[in-house]
């Protein structure tokens, strides 16, 4: 006992104080030992390891951050977003370049860059480019003085003043191959740079496409071609006005987009297309609004105070130039797409695109809203990986939290019936423990999961993961509780409660349990850690928690690709970071507790 | 009771733990869904469905899938003990032709691990156990911890990308170079080149724990009377820790490190599958895939037996570092 006493002081500062006392006055040593209950000392321990703390400081920020960002930040199990693919971390999206700040003539969203030109006609570029040849422009003295520009989804037209087309990026699928009709005679008035798609509309109101032609299915009718004064295009369709004010989807098929109102027909003067839904101004200065109401396009804001003279669409957004020259932005907000700004000068040019949009003012300044950038940049299906992060490390921590609260209880009534019983029954429930020891960890995890797994919903194959890894995790804790349960049960207590007639499953979980909760505790919280390895193990190699949900490991799935980690670092690289960080501090934790507790002390 | 009755006692005891786990994964593949025989013929095309039906009967007859389930499992488990795996209706052949090069590929990733382990976590612990408290102790300490918390396939895909993608050191995975014609001296360097970063990855988790426990059973052998004796005797401070503490330590090291090692065997599915290394494990998973339970039993099966050849190498081992076992009391 006295060694026991000695060992606990021998850690930290307050410790060495102790010591000190002794060695001076006898008085206050004793004062000190009646302060300090063994809990008390347990936590001053802990308090003073700083590996311990540090690891629990850091662990509290990862749980805080996966528990409460994910309401900040949401994202849809669901949601994919080719266009977003692999973009790299960084908020430069939206950003124009110096020089063309206070000089802009025209600028085009695309789908995760930008192009624009100032009043010189030169070209800026900017944003995260999907397609290195985006790079390789045309060179200037071929192009002359540029007018128009469109940027699609990897590839950009460009129109100079003679009315002549340029194209670079994406040069397959028949991007590259301007139309013949194009080059000679027809000047060209507005050109657009869709989804593998491109068009331009002539000054004799004729509408030419090129590019994948099975993205986008483009029927022009007879009575059409040739009366074209606008047009409009997303990835599914392609919609033009006709020169007296009608609106003509260019497709077969009907969808909800399609089923334009007849009362604004022959009165449109300008309208936008989002991915489900289109607005339309009409001659008497009415917005007017059909289609799916996705992510809140359809949602006009009621004070559209004043008239609208034009509109423009992104993916899931509009936005509106009143006549009074500001601005109003409504649909999607998750990219803060529908927060536009309040702009003191006219507004000559808008524009929008994809989660972006431009305005231009008098002056030539331009002011951008929308998508900026990600945090953590995008995987292969344009999904944010911070976002991915929060919610799989909420997935990581609860699966391996409630596989470990399973082990526990598994192993505390196992370890403990079988500590107390003794006898026979100690021996078959070791027997067992060891037979559940000898199986083989990983590829029995992987095996039930992958026959348990292929018939289950996705909930239930979480469920399954933390059963399996709770089931099978048992055995350690098992062992230690029927060890400490063995050293408690021939102490006083335990005599004392069996003479006044304690049933002993009372004895066993109500007093001697207690006794080596310290124990549990410290192997629980190591257990945990092992436990979030096991299950990023699993879902790594592709037979844990599977997508749509977000875990940590199958976050990394697709990292066993070299190409991945090389070009695309940051799909690995913050999972991986978040895994290393809260396994290491949990298992500082769990050590500190060790430390500070020191169970082997108490076994001597 | 003398040393080999103990042992005998163990061995009868482990006999039974292999039946009862066999029994077990038996009856798990059998609930698994999907028709192996329907696997195995794969796509007819159009045929009758009475060819179809005779067809199907020949295969379910080849895989003895058309008997009960305990004379299946009598069939399978004698087969198996006499190296009879079964067919795989992956490879089309039997399956104790196919496993030969996976399992040496397996045995040479993990032999070479555990000697890297051993060979830099021993001497590492003895010596923060002797310097204990020290800076370098700490250090160390902070070191295994990091070590073995970080998942293993976390240090894969950070080994590759530094040492095999911006250095090139080493190849990105596989087991040897594609094309390569080479035999002898030449060949044994090229796939050695090719075991660097497995073996690498393999050995982070281990070192950390093990020196762990080499520090922490080394401290407390340290603390003994005998301790006191030898020094008190006059030996040499390096006779005192390597022969008289560190013998003593090696209990509880021995158990750590026979668990440390089949879960070493097991583990090395994940690296592994990402360093495409065909090895044992990404035959399960391969099998998993394919739904050749022949393959997926056969593995599984080997990691049964070499988790309880575990059990019985430890009971010797205690044996042999702690001459009380003997007396089992």
């Amino acid at each position: 006992m006295a060694e026991n006493k000695k060992k606990k002081r021998r850690k930290g500062t307050m410790a060495s104080a102790t010591e000190r006392m002794l060695v001076g006055q006898n008085i206050n040593i004793e004062e000190e030992e009646e302060l300090v209950t063994p809990m008390q000392q347990v936590v001053r321990n802990f308090v003073e390891n700083k590996v311990a703390m540090t690891g629990m400081f850091c662990f509290l920020v990862i749980l805080l951050c996966c528990i409460i960002l994910p309401f900040f930040f949401p994202i849809d199990r669901y949601y994919q977003d080719v266009t977003q693919a692999n973009v790299a971390p960084g908020f430069g999206l939206m950003t124009p370049p110096k020089a063309l700040q206070g000089n802009a003539m025209d600028i085009s969203a695309g789908s995760t860059y930008s192009v624009g030109l100032d009043r010189n006609g030169n070209v800026y570029e900017w944003g995260t480019f999907p397609n290195a040849k985006l790079k390789k422009l045309p060179p200037a003295s071929e192009m002359g003085k540029l007018v128009q520009i469109s940027a699609g989804l990897d590839h950009v037209l460009a129109l100079n003043e003679e009315g002549t087309v340029f194209t670079w990026g994406n040069d397959r699928m028949g991007l590259e191959s301007i139309p013949m009709d194009l080059r000679m005679g027809d000047k060209v008035t507005k050109i657009y740079a869709g989804y593998q798609v491109s068009f331009a509309l002539t000054d004799r109101g004729r509408l030419y496409n090129w590019g994948n032609e099975y993205l986008v299915d483009v029927r022009i009718p007879k009575e059409v071609q040739g009366n074209i004064a606008d047009f409009e295009a997303n990835t599914n369709i392609v919609m033009v006005r006709t020169t007296d004010g009608r609106l003509v989807p260019l497709t077969q098929k009907a969808s909800a987009y399609t089923q334009i109102p007849e009362e604004i027909q022959g009165h449109v003067v300008d309208f936008a297309l989002s991915d489900e839904s289109v607005a339309a101004i009409t001659d008497d200065g009415q917005l007017h609004v059909w289609g799916n109401n996705v992510k809140g396009t359809m949602n006009v804001p009621e004070e559209l105070e004043g008239t609208p003279v034009r509109v423009e669409g992104g993916r899931y957004h509009f936005v509106a130039l009143m006549e009074d020259g500001s601005l109003r932005a409504w649909g999607d907000s998750t990219f803060q797409q529908n927060h536009a700004p309040s702009i003191s000068e006219k507004v000559v040019d808008l524009s929008a695109g994809y989660y972006g949009s431009y305005a231009i003012g008098e002056s030539g300044k331009v002011y951008s809203w929308g998508l900026k950038g990600y945090l953590m940049g995008t995987d292969a299906f344009g999904r944010d990986v911070f976002r991915r992060l929060l919610k799989g490390g909420r997935m990581t921590l609860t699966v391996g939290a409630i596989a470990v609260v399973i082990s526990t209880i598994i192993g505390v009534i196992v370890g403990g019936v079988s500590g107390y019983k003794g006898g026979r029954i100690d021996n078959l429930m070791m027997r067992f423990t060891e037979i559940v020891s000898s199986i083989p960890f990983l590829p029995f995890a992987i095996i039930l999961s992958a026959i348990v797994g292929n018939r289950v919903t996705e909930t239930q194959r979480i469920m399954m993961i933390m059963v399996i890894l709770g089931l099978l995790s048992w055995p350690g804790i098992a062992r230690l509780v029927r060890g400490s349960v063995l050293a408690e049960r021939e102490q006083e207590f335990v005599t004392a409660a069996k003479s006044l007639g304690v049933k002993e499953l009372g004895i066993i979980f109500r007093h001697i349990i207690p006794n080596v909760l310290t124990v549990i505790v410290v192997n629980a919280t190591l257990d945990f850690a092992t436990c979030m390895l096991t299950e990023s193990s699993l879902s790594f190699i592709g037979f844990g928690v599977a997508e749509p949900n977000a875990t940590w490991g199958n976050m990394l799935n697709s990292a066993k690709d070299s190409k991945v980690i090389e070009d695309f670092w940051w799909r690995w690289v913050f999972p991986s970071i978040s895994l290393a960080i809260c396994t290491i501090s949990i298992n500082c934790v769990g050590d500190g507790l060790q430390d500070a507790i020191d169970p082997k002390s108490k076994e001597r | 009771m003398g040393k080999g009755r103990y042992l005998v006692k163990r061995l009868i005891y482990i006999v039974f733990v292999f039946f009862i786990i066999s029994i077990l994964m038996f009856c798990i593949y059998k609930a698994t869904p999907g028709d192996p025989v329907r696997m195995m013929i794969g796509d007819t095309g159009n045929i009758e469905p009475e060819r179809y039906q005779t067809m199907y009967d020949q295969y379910a007859e080849l895989l003895g899938v058309n008997k009960p389930l305990y004379v299946q499992y009598g069939v399978w488990i004698s087969n198996m003990l006499r190296g009879n795996f079964g067919y795989s209706t992956q490879y089309k052949r039997q399956v104790i032709y196919v496993i030969g090069t996976p399992m040496l590929n397996t045995l040479k990733l993990n032999i070479f691990s555990m000697l890297v382990v051993f060979m830099i976590s021993v001497p590492l612990g003895i010596a923060t156990a002797v310097k204990k408290n020290s800076v370098f102790d700490k250090a160390v300490q902070v070191l295994t911890i990091v070590g073995y918390s970080i998942p293993s396939f976390v240090i894969a895909l950070l080994a590759i990308f530094v040492f095999a993608i911006k250095l090139k050191w080493f190849p990105v995975g596989g087991v040897r170079t594609a094309g390569l014609e080479a035999e002898g001296l030449a060949d044994a360097l090229d796939v050695g080149r090719h075991m660097v970063l497995p073996v690498l990855v393999m050995s982070v988790g281990g070192l950390g724990s093990i020196t762990r426990y080499v520090r922490a059973s080394m401290i407390d052998a340290l603390r003994m009377d005998y301790i006191k004796t030898a020094r008190a005797k006059g030996l040499k401070e390096k006779v005192v820790i390597y022969v008289h503490a560190f013998r003593n330590a090696l209990i509880p090291i021995v158990t750590v490190t026979t668990w440390w090692i089949i879960g070493l065997f097991g583990g090395s599915v994940v690296i592994e599958s990402l360093f495409s290394w065909r090895g044992l494990g990404s035959m399960l998973l391969d099998g998993l895939m394919q739904r050749d339970f022949s393959i997926v039993l056969a593995m599984q099966m080997f990691y049964v037996v070499l988790s309880l050849a575990g059990n019985v190498i430890m009971d010797i081992a205690y044996t042999i570092v702690d001459p009380r076992v003997r007396l089992d009391s």
